[in-house]
């Protein structure tokens, strides 16, 4: 389950009724209601897509895709294949998908704030130095390491691990079986700890061709 | 395969259903898992590197779990939302005037034409049944103002003699001032004291622009 409490599959009907009637007061002009429904959506749709893509350009180039169909084709949401919430994950999911096909093997290892700027790792204490780099390096690898992973891998990684879901809300999300979700993610870390030990033996093979 | 003593599970079960397992949350798969990982030093570091790999995932999670799209993203939707919306309202307020400038249009023509179409069809309507009259009287009147004013009795026309009634579509009505001695141009009987009176006729022009009827106006006398 995410922060808000709901998953991008339905869980709180309260809010899904109330994403609906947002929507359709949406549909018919109302600015206002628009406007609640993407605040209310876009950090879970945006970090999703920040982390699938590693690109926080891309990230927000593909919150506003996903808005923007609602914007343009507000009919495109039908009510019985569930919520709102899990209507904007598979849009978003199609965009980031789009993305990952044109730009296979681009991704950046910076770690960007909302406004899209460069931004150091804070400082969690104050260790020395080479501690933080340590850290930071070591960051650094899982964060390519997960970008470099194949997309249906990646995604798995991403709800479990980095998004905390359960199987359950990650199949809802991925429209998968639980089956599924669970070897792709057992797969998904295996080739993570492969490439992870890969990174960490590069140093030392360059130190000692030197 | 490697299969440790009392373990119940062997290295490539390990790896299949224990490693992704927390192994201190109890059960009898996870002590089972638990068990393998104490006897077996390459599953013990390949659980330990898995552990790592989960924190490290979770750290890396956390560092963006305050991400937000930035709010020029929110300002671009609303723009745009605003401008399609707003062409949509003015696109159906547009459709809206102009549906009611046809119907004005229409309601001015039915207007205009009605009176008219009645008019015509009075001629028509009154003249059948009363023509051998009308005609009669215009024809045997020997005071032609006086009996053309009692025919017309209002609105009404009086056919010409020699045009047929049936033939009274397309005309226009236009309204001349000429000297009584002129009507008898139109086949009509003039009064000969009284024939350089200036009167004022209105004429049913059929479509070849020939008098069919006419009518003499209350005020001109």
């Amino acid at each position: 389950m995410n922060k808000a409490g709901v998953t991008p599959g339905e869980t709180n009907i309260e809010l899904q009724v109330s994403d609906d009637a947002l929507l359709k007061r949406s549909a018919r002009g109302d600015e206002e209601a628009f406007t609640q429904l993407y605040r209310r959506n876009q950090a879970q749709i945006y970090r999703f897509a920040l982390r699938m893509t590693g690109q926080a350009w891309a990230a927000e180039e593909i919150v506003q895709d996903v808005f923007m169909t609602l914007v343009r084709e507000p009919t495109k949401y039908d009510v019985a294949r569930g919520s709102v919430g899990a209507f904007l994950y598979g849009v978003a999911r199609n965009r980031v998908m789009k993305h990952l096909e044109r730009q296979p093997r681009e991704f950046s290892l910076e770690v960007k704030n909302t406004d899209g700027e460069v931004r150091a790792i804070e400082l969690a204490d104050e260790r020395t130095p080479a501690h933080w780099a340590e850290i930071r390096e070591r960051r650094e690898r899982v964060r390519s390491a997960v970008l470099s992973l194949p997309p249906e891998f990646r995604e798995t990684v991403v709800l479990c691990e980095l998004e905390e879901m359960s199987y359950e809300e990650a199949a809802q999300a991925l429209d998968c079986p639980i089956g599924t979700v669970r070897s792709r993610l057992h797969r998904g870390r295996a080739l993570l700890l492969a490439k992870l030990e890969m990174l960490r033996e590069l140093p030392k093979r360059a130190s000692a061709l030197r | 395969m490697m299969i440790f003593g009392d373990a119940k599970m062997n290295c490539e079960e390990f790896a299949i259903s224990g490693l992704d397992r927390d192994l201190e949350s109890g059960g009898s798969d996870s002590a089972a898992a638990l068990e393998h990982v104490r006897n077996c030093p390459r599953c013990a570091a390949l659980y330990e590197r898995s552990l790592g790999l989960r924190s490290d995932l979770r750290e890396l999670g956390q560092l963006t779990s305050e991400a937000s799209a930035p709010s020029r993203v929110e300002m671009r939707l609303r723009q745009e939302f605003r401008t399609r919306h707003t062409t949509e309202k003015s696109r159906g307020r547009a459709v809206v005037a102009s549906w009611l400038l046809a119907a004005a249009a229409l309601i001015l023509v039915a207007t205009s034409l009605v009176p008219w179409r009645r008019g015509g069809r009075n001629v028509v309507a009154t003249q059948q049944p009363s023509t051998p009259a009308a005609v009669h009287s215009v024809a045997m009147g020997p005071e032609l103002g006086g009996t053309l004013i009692a025919e017309n009795d209002g609105d009404e026309f009086a056919l010409i003699p020699g045009v047929i009634p049936g033939m009274l579509d397309d005309t226009t009505v236009v309204r001349v001032q000429m000297e009584r001695g002129s009507l008898g141009a139109l086949g009509l009987s003039v009064n000969e004291e009284r024939a350089n009176d200036i009167v004022q006729v209105d004429l049913l022009l059929g479509a070849d622009g020939q008098p069919q009827a006419y009518r003499l106006p209350q005020t001109s006398d």
